[in-house]
């Protein structure tokens, strides 16, 4: 009823190519996110979905109808924009009453959708306010009442949390998520913040300079990037990447750079190459043993119940995520120890993710 | 510190006494009897006010062109004239060229065209201008004039606008857009709406350089309301030409009489337009 | 929105201003040029513009135009511009009152002003002459006689000019970020050197478009020329914009005062031009942001 699918999608500015040949499919009342860095085409994407900005060339089908040609309004799109783009000149019930009127709806009935998106939205007391006179996240309560007043097919969001102070985006995505589910309507969402996305999606198309690099749920964005990207853009603090090759010896493989060398236990990699082996903080420990990499302690950062401590192994720098308040200091020598199992390999030439069948 | 502010206060204060005294001089000849004008050397407080200028110039004026009653006539050709100019000016025609200038038709020559009508000089096309009111018949008529003016209103009002609508946000006409607005209800209702101080400026501005206007009046009219459409500017003129070496007292007070208008919008205006106007698009 | 649906809605919105361009714009342009190159028999002829040089009356406009410009805006811009500074670096009560005062002239009918200067200047009764009598210049026929005409124009059009050069001054000083002077002092500079290098370049849109507006307006100039001396005595007035309405409305010479009028367009034009050209000038009118 309600999906988008999205084929061969490229926009170019120019000769500039914002997004190239990108292909999706979003389901119905789907909680589906755009994650990417600036200037990735992210935002582009979703307004091209909007019909905001003209395609070059694919095609956008939202139901199962072809919207290329089509203009935003014909689209029954809602869009909420970061700054949220409230009337300022109108009051908050005349801001969600427009698109209504517009449309041609009597008085009576206009009024009557209208307070009843406010309630869904716990706004019924700001109705005769104007924008300038109610808080940020009033705001953005509005911008989402204006936009689902039309019980429109998508909802498209753009970066929406973005303005809002860190306690308040918090509530906000919690917000957000609960409307989602009980409105039951499919959404799109943009954001550059990776943990914002990976706490409210059901699935996450990662975007890197206009392509789309993996398309999954947030597990499998965490636990199997496809690309070295991907693995580094999506948890926080990033994994560690670390340049070097693998060489195949008696008694397994082997990855080695000048810093270190690390058997691979049962792990196999297809050729001896240049590799980038990425491995997470919370999949590393540090302790005072004899075994492991020898490193310098240079940074320790608490955080309450984990501590994150920066470990250089010669040239190479690792972040270790440790419970609690470690007991070590700027300088102290330690041994930085991990599974074999937990690290991933990408290919250097194309950043891919190789796979390491045990055998 | 001290010193050097009231060397500035000093200065300043000389300033504003040579920008007050020519309007204070007048003031004065216009309360002064006719003997205290004629004096030499000049009285700068007179000993004995009096209103009768004020009455006695608008008769002899009357008398002297053959008209109806005083200067009024020429006060209800200027109003209507710039009022009616001003309107048509700004929102028929300025306001959504602006528009379409800075959102649509996003020309930057267009625009050099338009910032430099404004600055052709009025001398040029006084001929031209003359001929294509007396070819449709609206010589000394209102319309004739208001056709006239509204040639030099709208490309200044334009201008001040296109900043104006610079300034408001794509992202509300957005919104607009997905809230299933056409293009021109979007600027009826939301961009318009969001450049009202623009429009005031503009509107001010406009009725202000209307009811100045000299010299298209004088070409173009040769009689005052209800015979014409001569204006306040013109009634001076023709006032001071013919009693320059006569009546001073009564050449004074018109001239207060008929710059009250303008002096009070302004003083209203220099209100208004203190809010940040700063020519709308000069930046620093 | 596709450029085509886009083009249309702009033509439509700008229709009216179009119709006004075309009529009052166009075709008196073209009216112009017409005129320009016949003669009074109909035939196309160049007389007009070669009798130029040898006009008498348009040599005198012309110089004096030229004497009323320079004197004029070096005047009023000079005035303008100190007055600004001096009210923006003056910090007490009085501010507004004064600011008050030195835009009177702004909301004065340039007609009364030209009554006003009439009746200050005047030989025997009026304060100009009586104030300045001190100094030797007593008796003076300001406004009668050939060599003072001019100066007294210029002294009237500084009087009703300089208020606008120190309006734009004095908002672009406005905009100067009080930061801006924080850092200046916390690095130790005086007075003087914060003006020069943190006020002035600062301001310098401002500075560029009141030079422009203020030279426009000097030329374009008319009514103030009309009523203090409408050209006199003598020709010791004639400025172009003058001369151009007195060939066609006094002199009654269609097609010589249709030349005078394309020149004097050129004129404005190439002034206009060389500070397009030779200054960011558009940039600081806000031009160059509809490129987008």
């Amino acid at each position: 009823m309600s999906e988008v699918v999205i084929e061969g999608l490229t926009k170019k500015y120019g000769k500039t190519v914002v997004l190239d040949d990108i292909s999706l499919k979003v389901s119905a009342k789907e909680y589906f996110v755009l994650l990417g860095p600036s200037g990735s085409g992210k935002s582009t994407l979703l307004r091209l979905i909007a019909g905001l900005e003209e395609i070059t060339s694919g095609s956008i089908y939202i139901g199962g109808r072809k919207v290329n040609d089509l203009l935003p309004k014909e689209r029954n799109v809602a869009m909420v924009f970061q700054n949220y783009a409230l009337y300022p000149h109108m009051n908050v019930y005349e801001n969600i009453a427009l698109p209504l009127k517009v449309r041609g709806m009597t008085k009576v009935d206009t009024n009557r959708k209208v307070r009843e998106v406010a309630e869904t939205l716990h706004i019924q007391g700001l109705l005769e306010k104007k924008p300038k006179q109610i808080s940020g996240g009033e705001q953005q309560r509005v911008a989402l009442a204006r936009a689902l007043v039309r019980d429109p097919t998508v909802f498209l969001l753009d970066e929406p949390l973005s303005n809002l102070d860190a306690k308040l985006r918090v509530e906000a995505r919690a917000f957000l998520k609960r409307l989602q589910k009980e409105v039951g309507i499919t959404t799109l969402f943009v954001t550059h913040d990776q943990a914002e996305a990976t706490t409210i999606a059901t699935r996450i198309a990662v975007l890197n300079k206009g392509t789309i690099t993996q398309v999954d749920d947030p597990y499998l964005l965490y636990e199997k990037p496809k690309d070295v990207f991907t693995a580094g853009f999506v948890g926080s603090p990033s994994m560690n990447l670390v340049h070097g090759r693998a060489r195949k010896l008696e008694s397994g493989w082997e990855f080695y750079n000048e810093d270190m060398k690390i058997g691979l236990g049962k792990n196999t990699l297809g050729s001896e190459t240049e590799v980038i082996m990425g491995i997470r903080p919370e999949k590393l420990t540090v302790s005072r043993d004899s075994s492991g990499l020898a490193g310098t302690v240079s940074n320790v950062e608490l955080l309450g119940s984990i501590s994150y401590v920066t470990v250089n192994v010669g040239k190479t720098t690792l972040v270790v995520q440790l419970p609690g308040r470690p007991d070590m200091e700027i300088g102290d020598e330690v041994r930085v120890q991990f599974h074999p199992e937990s690290v991933l390999f990408f290919d250097t030439e194309n950043g891919k993710r190789i796979d390491t069948p045990t055998d | 510190m001290k010193a050097l502010n009231l060397l500035v206060i000093a200065i300043l204060t000389l300033i504003s006494l040579i920008y007050l005294f020519p309007i204070y001089w007048t003031v004065v000849t216009s309360l002064k009897t006719n003997i205290e004008v004629f004096t030499h050397p000049p009285i700068l407080f007179p000993s004995q006010i009096t209103l009768s200028n004020f009455y006695v110039s608008v008769n002899v004026f009357r008398a002297v062109s053959q008209t109806a009653v005083g200067s009024i006539p020429w006060m209800i050709d200027s109003t209507i004239i710039a009022f009616v100019a001003t309107l048509v000016s700004t929102f028929l025609i300025a306001a959504p060229a602006a528009y379409a200038l800075v959102r649509y038709i996003k020309s930057v020559w267009l625009a050099r065209l338009i910032l430099f009508m404004t600055m052709i000089p009025e001398a040029v096309f006084v001929v031209p201008f003359f001929i294509i009111v007396a070819k449709v018949s609206l010589l000394n008529t209102w319309w004739g004039l208001i056709l006239v003016y509204i040639s030099f209103s709208a490309p200044f009002s334009t201008w001040l606008l296109m900043g104006f609508f610079n300034d408001v946000p794509t992202s509300v006409e957005e919104a607009a857009q997905i809230d299933g607005l056409s293009p021109y209800q979007i600027f009826y209702r939301v961009s318009l709406r969001l450049v009202t101080p623009g429009i005031i400026a503009a509107i001010i501005l406009s009725f202000i350089s209307c009811w100045n206007e000299l010299l298209y009046a004088l070409v173009i009219t040769y009689s005052p309301f209800p015979a014409g459409a001569q204006t306040v500017p013109l009634f001076l003129t023709s006032f001071i030409i013919v009693e320059k070496s006569f009546a001073w007292g009564g050449l004074a007070a018109a001239g207060i009489f008929t710059m009250l208008p303008t002096l009070i919008v302004g003083v209203f205006a220099q209100r208004y337009l203190a809010r940040g106007l700063t020519l709308g698009s000069v930046k620093g | 929105m596709q450029r085509g649906q886009a083009l249309k809605v702009g033509l439509v919105l700008a229709s009216p201003i179009i119709v006004y361009f075309v009529a009052f714009f166009i075709y008196p342009l073209f009216n112009l040029l017409q005129n320009a190159f016949t003669s009074s028999s109909g035939g196309f002829t160049l007389a007009n513009f070669q009798a130029m040089p040898s006009d008498p009356l348009l040599s005198v406009s012309l110089s004096n135009t030229a004497y009323y410009f320079v004197g004029s805006v070096a005047l009023e811009y000079s005035v303008g511009f100190g007055v600004a500074v001096l009210l923006y670096t003056y910090t007490g009560r009085l501010k507004s009152i004064f600011r008050t005062i030195i835009f009177l002239p702004l909301m004065v009918s340039p007609v009364v002003i030209g009554l006003m200067w009439l009746l200050m200047l005047n030989t025997n009764y009026g304060p100009v002459d009586y104030l300045l009598g001190p100094l030797g210049l007593g008796s003076t026929n300001w406004l009668g006689s050939q060599s003072l005409a001019m100066p007294s124009l210029i002294l009237a059009n500084t009087w009703e000019y300089s208020p606008f050069v120190f309006l734009i001054i004095y908002a672009g000083l406005q905009t100067v970020s009080p930061q801006l002077y924080e850092a200046a002092s916390v690095d130790g500079l005086t007075r003087f050197q914060t003006f020069r290098f943190i006020t002035l370049p600062s301001i310098r849109p401002s500075i560029v478009v009141a030079f422009l507006l203020n030279s426009i307006g000097v030329l374009k100039g008319f009514d103030l020329v009309y009523v203090l001396t409408n050209g006199g005595p003598g020709f010791s007035t004639y400025i172009l914009s003058f001369y151009t309405y007195v060939v066609g409305f006094s002199f009654f010479e269609t097609h010589y005062a249709a030349a005078v009028a394309l020149l004097f367009l050129a004129i404005i034009g190439t002034f206009v031009f060389l500070m397009l050209r030779f200054t960011s000038v558009e940039e600081y009118l806000g031009l160059r942001r509809l490129r987008t």
